[in-house]
């Protein structure tokens, strides 16, 4: 088969299933050390080592249970790789301290304000990028300016053969888009002097895709996370 | 070791003239570099077995600048600088050569040099009115007396500045087509049928040690005109993925590109390739340069104040809005 003749046949599997159906040898046979970004949390042990470069991943839950500290965890493992990581951000809630408390390098992040009906491009575009070693979507509250995670639909032919990971987080699970979710959710509030100081809650994939059906436990006190590790059992958690 | 000897032309200033004048002289000698609009100086080292003797390719190259249409006069000397001397004092249309620089310029007065007005002034002052006059002062002094840039100028009236002759690359036509028997009509398609031509592209500006600067695509098309496409690469380039990116850039902003049967794709504008600065400690420190295209490309897209950069400012503010400072990434 000649050139032109090997160019069409790719053409044709890509028009039928997408530019990045098919990858560079060099792209497809990366190690995968180098395609993992681990959280360095428990986490890790639900989503198979880490976040993997060209893979999405929601996490999805009610606000305040821990999405974001999460998140912030996995933009540390992406800079401690040096990647840089662009960070979606629609309704303009990403805080510089919170980000700084958790170790992230803020020089290495670029925060994207895209309205609402530009979140999709922004994404697209930072994970078509060969820059960026994970991409953040910080879907918020539809009714604030956010989006709800079918709206990411456009986005998502770029993630596979990208560089980066994908990771959404958002309220609610998509309906039509299939994007791997792990649902967070408060367990207790931790209180002091009368005082609410932090929280516990657990993190859990959908049925099947978490090794051994386990959850991972995490507790935030005065704006630290605590990792508590996997447990089957929530009764074993002392909070 | 070599001989120097530098062949310098000299004409007329005008822009058609000087880029006539270039590619006439590009095609005819190996190493040619740009001194001023008009004026070119030619490495000659070396090349007297395979060309002949620096006058025969002197009078070889004024008849070549003749037929043309273009008059130049040309001076041939060990340096670029006593060269180019020469040849603004010889005639248009002759070739003059002088095999001792310092002697042929003793008698010149100081205007030749290249020094300040100023200096100059003093000099005429101290009683040097020619060349030769500045030349025979002791170098040491000259140089704790005026600074380096005046002590150049000494040098070069003693004949003794080697300067070398910077050659300008010659310019290139760095293309690649492809015609497509069954018409395209997507975008995602028409982008995966470029890479392989971008491919092309990118492994002969890497052949060749140069990144582009431009790019011209011209997509033909079954139903419409030839549409064309014109790219700034920033910073230049020659990675085939970074010039892929600027063409989807480019298709994406097009709501439709018509039924396309073939495209032809050139590098009008190319510079030297230069090394990228990996980060120490940072194995994806050469991947900034990227992460910036794209911010780049989406402040274009969006507008300003959407793509940021954080700052903590105080990190013990009681206002959040005082805690920390946003910064555009792309200023």
């Amino acid at each position: 088969m000649g050139e032109s003749g090997l160019a069409n046949a790719i053409a044709r599997i890509e028009g039928r299933f997408g530019v990045h159906a098919l990858a560079r040898g060099e792209t497809s046979e990366r190690h995968r050390s180098e395609i993992v970004i681990a959280t360095k949390t428990s986490l890790d042990h639900l989503i198979g080592g880490g976040l993997v470069a060209g893979e999405p991943l929601a996490f999805v839950g009610p606000p305040s249970v821990g999405k974001l500290s999460l998140a912030l965890r996995a933009v540390v493992g992406a800079q401690l790789q040096g990647g840089t990581v662009a960070w979606v951000d629609p309704t303009a809630s990403f805080d510089p301290r919170a980000a700084e408390c958790a170790g992230v390098n803020l020089e290495r992040v670029i925060v994207v304000r895209a309205p609402r009906d530009a979140v999709a491009l922004a994404a697209a575009a930072a994970l078509r990028s060969e820059g960026f070693r994970l991409v953040v979507v910080d879907a918020g509250d539809p009714a604030f300016g956010g989006v709800d995670v079918d709206d990411l639909a456009p986005a998502l032919p770029a993630v596979r053969g990208s560089p980066a990971a994908f990771l959404v987080v958002a309220a609610k699970r998509g309906r039509r888009v299939a994007v791997p979710a792990f649902v967070f959710e408060r367990l207790a509030w931790e209180r002091r002097f009368d005082r609410t100081v932090g929280w516990s809650f657990s993190v859990e994939g959908t049925r099947g895709q978490s090794p051994l059906d386990r959850r991972a436990l995490f507790c935030l006190t005065d704006g630290a996370l605590v990792d508590l590790g996997t447990r089957a059992d929530l009764a074993e958690v002392a909070v | 070791m070599r001989d120097p000897v530098t062949l310098a032309i000299v004409s007329s200033a005008s822009a058609l003239v000087h880029a006539r004048l270039l590619s006439t002289l590009h095609a005819a000698l190996p190493r040619v570099g740009v001194l001023d609009p008009g004026v070119f100086a030619c490495d000659l080292a070396g090349t007297e077995e395979l060309l002949g003797a620096p006058a025969r390719v002197a009078r070889r190259v004024l008849a070549r600048c003749a037929r043309v249409g273009t008059q130049v006069s040309a001076g041939i000397a060990p340096t670029p600088f006593v060269a180019r001397v020469v040849a603004e004092r010889t005639p248009a249309g002759e070739v003059r050569a002088v095999e001792d620089g310092r002697a042929f310029l003793a008698s010149l007065p100081l205007d030749v040099l290249p020094v300040d007005e100023k200096v100059r002034e003093e000099l005429c002052l101290l009683g040097l009115r020619v060349v030769g006059d500045f030349a025979e002062l002791p170098r040491g002094a000259v140089f704790d007396r005026f600074g380096s840039a005046v002590a150049r100028a000494h040098a070069l009236a003693r004949g003794e500045f080697d300067d070398m002759v910077r050659a300008t690359a010659p310019p290139r036509r760095i293309r690649a087509r492809r015609a497509w028997d069954d018409a395209i009509a997507s975008h995602e398609q028409l982008v995966f049928a470029l890479r392989v031509v971008v491919d092309e592209i990118s492994a002969v500006l890497a052949r060749d040690g140069l990144a582009a600067l431009r790019l011209e695509l011209r997509l033909d098309r079954e139903d419409a005109r030839p549409l064309h496409i014109e790219r700034s690469v920033l910073p230049p380039t020659r990675e085939s993925t970074a010039l892929l990116r600027s063409l989807r850039w480019a298709l994406e902003e097009r709501a439709e590109v018509g039924l396309v049967t073939g495209c032809a794709l050139e590098v009008p504008e190319v510079e030297a390739a230069r090394g990228r600065q990996i980060g120490l400690f940072a194995p994806d420190g050469a991947r900034q340069e990227e992460a910036i295209a794209t911010a780049r490309y989406l402040r274009a897209k969006l507008g300003r104040g959407v793509v940021l950069r954080a700052r903590v400012a105080d990190a013990d503010a009681r206002l959040p809005e005082r805690a920390s400072e946003w910064l555009e990434v792309i200023a």
